[in-house]
């Protein structure tokens, strides 16, 4: 039996700006493709106005979870520990390892689908999750450093896709965002929650956080990357609004995708094909990132070794990936997973501050 | 892996338990053995009242030393080995009753002599005799401009090469004997005060512990003690230039010279510093940019271009531009193979020929190469065995492999396209991504002497970056790399390298 680790060697820590890429990286994943139609459902035209509604609904959280782990110091399974002791903080961070591993296999299941849909009708599922899930394992059995890396590498190097944005700017008209504030405040609150699911991933930032040298520079960077996230997101939701008309956005299951069709090369036609192969490497690091907070999570809590957990993990996971057969799964288990992710973040977390507070934070001042 | 640990094991319980043989030998019975061999000569020699045993191997020995500097002052008047000591013109004269020095120093050409036929002690005098090829043109890393010269295979006169270019004392060389039956002299390089004495102390670990028989080459070391054994990117880089070693030791690298290998290991290293020529730092560092993205992007189109090939004419059609597919529809229409079977062909082809070139001697080996590719090439185009869109593809893409400057590295590259073209075939360009996922989690997972083989990309330095991808100008190359973690991280006073002159002053 291992001890409950509450310092991490400095060998094995990042460097407080790769928080950017980390943060970046798990909240820029499968959503892109098809976050707009629910929004546009609610909102219409000022979809956008709810995506900077949510992305400062998000750094407020983000300057929650950094309170909390400061007061804390630690990650979130000794918090639990200190704070709500042994058997209940175990249950609390029980619950938040099964939402960090459900994110892994939600996100691995929708790529799969948009795989299914978009590229290769009759992919053998299993055999592509085993194949994926090999490469996680050898990502994550590296160890932090190099799931870092994958983050890093999966940010920068996919990057040119943010170039193809050029080519449908062409074909838009954007009189399609008038008139600016055409909803009622309500409406657009209730899109902007929509919109917050998503960002969501960041929360792993709650296991990550002893990993980061000089974990206090680390906060704008975070802040940055969540920025980025919804100026990214904003950017491509203006595009959508004006490069398709309403009726059409509702109609498209994955928007972003169909603008894709719109590049054009000398030398490609069909982008999407490009898209979403390069897609897997800003997968990646989604899945890397959300099972080693998931099998860190087992380590700190259960007290044995991270890569026995992981092996577990990735084993449990090839089976809801192949059960999980419809599409209309699919979107439902997306829509309880992202809604239990809000509640736990919007709910849950100012609770733990205000705990940890008063357990931790009073103690230390007298 | 744990089967190659269960074969490794499983061959070492099968050896005997060794012994050493020297520990319960007297110098009779050692004299007596090498006197078994017919190159081991001994005569006594007596000169007036004393007799004097003499031995050598004439093999190892320089004749010329003995008759000119040795015997003649071995004359009558001498009675004890200080004397001989004392009157023999060389410096490296030792008395000893050590067997073991004993034994090395005649196995490595030294005179032994002594005053009686029971007696213990014996003088050595050092007579060995060297002989080693001349320094001759770098072929494997030959360039246009910058020095013609290369090391050879004796470690005295590479050594002897970069001491000339570094004259500074603190230029430290550690030596190690590597091998049980060779007993290879293995030299390390660093400079006191630069190098990192980590780095340092990490080769020097690796190389004392090395179990093994024979080196042969460097490249043995490098395979031995390299972070990763498994896998087939090298993590040391080896140059047969001695400019480049004594230019990387002054950057803060650690250098290893092995005896009988004219190539020098440089060590830790980085994958971008496999894609930079030498000669890069002799051009001007805007030409020298453009050569290195050249360069990047053969490596690039060399692994990709026959996996993208495969891919879209397996699986994507719709991706290829009317015009375009038109060509590709043309010069496939009769072919009967699958691309996958096609590109496999043709690449298989490819290697068959470059190994054979390099198999065989110089002169017939270009003469294989022209007529085997032409030869070939039209003659499966013309059968119908393969496209001609994809033979031009192949050409190019063996010929972008030839690029890159160091041989290991392009055999890699080489060989990293066969899962890529798999992969394809499989999940066309989705395949493509996955593989190239996997060879990135790999070189994450890489270190050379346990610094981040991929750096400065990651963990991302941006200070390193202007040795990697382009080359920036000398004045900018004030900093030793980060990478390397030195002792002393400047190079030089980059202010007054970088000063301009006042107009007309």
């Amino acid at each position: 039996m291992k001890k409950l680790q509450r310092t991490v060697n400095e060998k094995y820590m990042v460097s407080p700006f790769l928080a950017f890429f980390l943060i970046h990286s798990i909240q820029f994943g499968i959503g892109i493709l098809n976050f707009q139609g629910k929004i546009i459902e609610r909102v219409g035209n000022d979809a956008w106005i709810a995506v900077i509604f949510g992305g400062i609904l998000i750094h407020i959280i983000i300057w929650l979870i950094f309170k909390i782990l400061i007061i804390g110091n630690g990650d979130l399974i000794t918090i639990h520990y200190d704070v709500f002791g042994k058997w209940i903080g175990g249950f609390f961070s029980l619950v938040w390892i099964l939402y960090f591993w459900a994110i892994g296999i939600i996100v691995l299941r929708t790529y799969v689908e948009v795989i299914q849909v978009w590229m290769f009708q009759d992919i053998s599922v299993i055999f592509f999750t085993i194949t994926f899930l090999l490469l996680v394992y050898y990502i994550v059995s590296g160890g932090f450093r190099i799931v870092t890396g994958i983050s890093f590498l999966g940010v920068v190097i996919p990057a040119y896709l943010l170039l193809t944005l050029i080519y449908p700017l062409n074909q838009t008209e954007f009189r399609n965002i008038l008139p600016i504030w055409d909803h009622s405040t309500t409406e657009i609150l209730l899109a902007s929650k929509d919109m917050t699911l998503s960002f969501l991933g960041f929360s792993t930032l709650l296991m990550f956080y002893p990993y980061l040298k000089h974990a206090n520079k680390s906060k704008l960077w975070v802040h940055g990357a969540n920025f980025i996230t919804m100026f990214i997101y904003l950017g491509i939701m203006i595009i959508s609004l004006a490069y398709f008309s309403q009726k059409h956005l509702l109609r498209y299951h994955s928007p972003t995708l169909t603008m894709w069709k719109s590049v054009e090369l000398p030398f490609v036609e069909r982008f999407e094909y490009v898209g979403i192969s390069s897609w897997a490497l800003i997968i990646l690091p989604n899945i890397c990132l959300a099972f080693w907070a998931a099998s860190r999570g087992m380590r700190q809590l259960f007290r044995f070794s991270q890569r026995k957990a992981l092996i577990g993990m990735l084993l449990f996971t090839i089976f809801p990936v192949y059960i999980i057969k419809e599409r209309e799964h699919i979107e439902v288990l997306n829509d309880y997973i992202s809604h239990f992710g809000f509640y736990l973040i919007t709910c849950y977390l100012p609770i733990l501050l205000v705990v940890t507070y008063f357990r931790k934070g009073r103690r230390k001042k007298h | 892996m744990n089967f190659l640990k269960w074969l490794s094991s499983k061959g070492n319980k099968l050896t005997k338990q060794e012994k050493d043989p020297e520990l319960d030998q007297t110098i009779d019975s050692l004299l007596d053995q090498m006197k078994a061999s017919k190159d081991f000569i001994h005569f006594v020699h007596n000169k007036g009242s004393n007799n004097m045993y003499c031995f050598y191997f004439k093999s190892l020995v320089d004749s010329e030393i003995i008759h000119r500097d040795i015997l003649p002052y071995v004359s009558d008047e001498i009675t004890s080995l200080e004397e001989i000591k004392a009157n023999v013109p060389i410096e490296k004269i030792e008395i000893t009753t050590d067997i073991k020095k004993i034994q090395n120093q005649l196995l490595t050409g030294s005179f032994l002599i002594k005053m009686s036929e029971r007696s213990e002690e014996v003088v050595l005098i050092t007579a060995e005799l060297k002989q080693s090829r001349e320094v001759s043109i770098p072929e494997v890393e030959f360039s246009v401009v910058g020095p013609k010269e290369s090391f050879v295979e004796s470690i005295d006169t590479n050594i002897n090469l970069i001491r000339k270019r570094l004259p500074i004392p603190e230029l430290r060389l550690d030596e190690f004997q590597v091998g049980k039956l060779s007993k290879t002299k293995v030299a390390i390089f660093s400079i006191e005060g630069i190098t990192n004495k980590e780095n340092l102390n990490t080769v020097i670990q690796r190389i004392q512990d090395l179990e093994i028989d024979t080196i042969n080459d460097s490249s043995y070391i490098a395979q031995l003690i390299s972070d990763n054994r498994n896998s087939p990117f090298p993590q040391i880089i080896d140059t047969e230039r001695p400019d480049r070693l004594a230019s990387v030791l002054a950057e803060g690298k650690v250098g290893i010279i092995v005896d009988g290998a004219p190539h020098a290991l440089i060590a830790p290293t980085t994958l971008v510093e496999f894609f930079s020529a030498f000669e890069d730092y002799f051009l001007n560092w805007i030409t020298a940019s453009f050569f290195r993205l050249i360069r990047l992007f053969s490596v690039m189109f060399s692994i990709m271009v026959t996996p993208l090939y495969v891919a879209v004419l397996t699986y994507h059609y719709e991706l290829i531009p009317k015009d375009l597919l038109g060509i590709l529809v043309t010069s496939r229409r009769e072919i009967p193979l699958p691309p996958i079977l096609e590109a496999i062909f043709l690449e298989l082809a490819i290697e068959l020929l470059r190994e054979a070139g390099a198999r065989l001697p110089t002169k017939v080996g270009q003469t294989i190469g022209i007529v085997g590719g032409i030869v070939i090439g039209t003659a499966s185009v013309e059968a119908g065995l393969t496209s001609n869109v994809l033979l031009i593809m192949v050409a190019l893409a063996a010929l972008a492999s030839f690029t890159t400057p160091v041989y290991k590295m392009s055999n890699t590259i080489r060989l990293i396209r066969f899962p890529f073209l798999f992969m394809a075939h499989l999940w066309g360009l989705l395949g493509v991504a996955i593989c190239f996922c996997f060879i990135l989690g790999h070189l994450l997972r890489l270190t050379s002497l346990g610094r981040p083989f991929l750096e400065p990309l990651y963990p991302p330095r941006i200070q390193d970056l202007k040795d990697a991808f382009i080359r920036l100008p000398l004045s900018f190359q004030s900093k030793r790399p980060v990478e390397l973690q030195t002792e002393d991280t400047m190079r030089f006073n980059s202010k007054k390298a970088k000063e301009k002159k006042e107009i007309d002053e």
